[in-house]
């Protein structure tokens, strides 16, 4: 081998040519493959880089937007129900006392309903005592009459009057 | 191999063979990247050729970044990318196709002329040592490449800066010419009996075909990962 070089820069001036031919070659080489090749390439590959990591930012970002929305739900559904909790047992307190209300109500209702109705009742008894009574009165009265007009003779009419006469002298 | 036609332009010789070898695997090196980076996509599909170039382009800088992850193995990527591509279609370019006419060679593997692989060694150390002192500035460079570990081992450290130029080219070349040496060797044993002897040397040539396929890929891989090497040597 390098008996092949040593001949080839003896006869041909170091082989000046064929290097400089090829250094020039691989420039213009270089220069194409960056224009038309390396160059797209690269950064088409740069870009995609650059959006892959983008969008693993935004992936991350939403994933927690997510995280945080999901836990916010679930704590508003957990206060929701509380609430809710709350209002029926309200409810129930609310509802509880309105019957002991309405049942007191009721009662004390009927109380006084039975309580007039009784004192009705003392009352027309009371009446048609004291009707009974004056008819009684009015009845024994007729009684007597009929029976003082057959046995009261004249005489002792006269002693009648007189005696009454005689006590409202006296008096 | 050993005769080639020449001729001269302004006082300079050129080899038909170095300038049609180099340009034909120049142009299909350009060619295969060209074909391969049209109607770039942001998502290549599974089997698309972008996908084959962005392979070899995620390899080279691999080789680079192996040895220089740093800013300057970032500049060198693209030079190490232009130089595994030309390397390794030159290595093959000989494989599949030798033209010969009337004993002179004129299409073989650029890689297998000793001219051609020395001015690449000669651009990549050049290239190493362009950066040693642009990174480290002169009187640094000189001190870690040539005056280190002892500033007695200067003769030595000079020495060593310049086989490693040698073998950077040299192993290019023996490894391609070798390798197209025997083929055509290969090729005079088919002819010298007839299909007795055409039979065999087609076969051993199959065979040989396939290891100096995987031959070249090996020293387009050595080369530029030795120059990346070279590299980081002068800039730390």
């Amino acid at each position: 081998m390098f008996n092949q070089i040593v001949l080839a820069g003896a006869s041909e001036g170091l082989a000046l040519g064929n290097m400089l031919f090829v250094l020039v070659a691989f420039l213009v080489l270089m220069l194409l493959l960056k224009r038309y090749a390396w160059g797209p390439v690269v950064k088409m590959m740069e870009k995609r880089a650059e959006k892959v990591a983008h969008d693993l930012d935004t992936a991350e970002e939403a994933r927690q937007q997510a995280e945080e929305m999901a836990a916010k739900r679930s704590e508003q559904l957990q206060s929701a129900r509380t609430e809710a909790n709350g209002i029926v047992s309200d409810a129930k307190t609310a509802a509880g006392k309105q019957r002991d209300q309405i049942v007191a109500a009721a009662q004390a209702d009927a109380q006084a309903t039975k309580e007039q109705a009784s004192a009705q009742i003392a009352h027309e008894r009371s009446e048609a005592m004291a009707g009974v009574k004056g008819e009684v009165a009015d009845l024994s009265v007729t009684i007597a009459q009929k029976i003082i007009q057959k046995e009261l003779k004249l005489d002792d009419q006269k002693a009648l009057i007189d005696a009454y006469i005689e006590g409202l002298g006296n008096k | 191999m050993e005769k080639t036609a020449t001729f001269s332009i302004a006082g300079l010789t050129f080899d038909w063979n170095v300038v049609i070898s180099t340009l034909v695997s120049m142009t299909i090196v350009f060619l295969l990247a060209l074909w391969t980076s049209r109607k770039l996509v942001m998502k290549p599909a599974g089997k698309s050729k972008q996908n084959m170039l962005e392979w070899v382009i995620d390899f080279t800088n691999n080789i680079v970044d192996g040895s220089l992850p740093n800013k300057t193995g970032n500049s060198l990527k693209f030079f190490i990318f232009s130089m595994f591509l030309f390397i390794f279609v030159g290595n093959q370019l000989g494989v599949a196709f030798m033209v010969d006419v009337g004993g002179n060679t004129f299409l073989n593997s650029p890689t297998a002329n000793p001219l051609v692989t020395m001015t690449l060694a000669l651009i990549a150390i050049t290239i190493s040592h362009f950066l040693g002192v642009e990174k480290q500035g002169f009187k640094n460079y000189f001190k870690s490449v040539y005056l280190s570990p002892f500033s007695v081992l200067f003769p030595l450290n000079l020495i060593e800066q310049f086989t490693s130029f040698l073998t950077l080219g040299l192993r290019l070349f023996g490894n391609i010419f070798a390798g197209e040496m025997v083929l055509s060797l290969l090729w005079q044993l088919a002819q010298s009996a007839g299909v007795i002897s055409f039979v065999p040397a087609f076969l051993l040539t199959i065979i040989w075909q396939g290891f100096s396929l995987f031959i070249g890929a090996i020293q387009a891989f050595v080369f530029v990962t030795l120059t990346t090497v070279y590299v980081s040597e002068k800039t730390e």
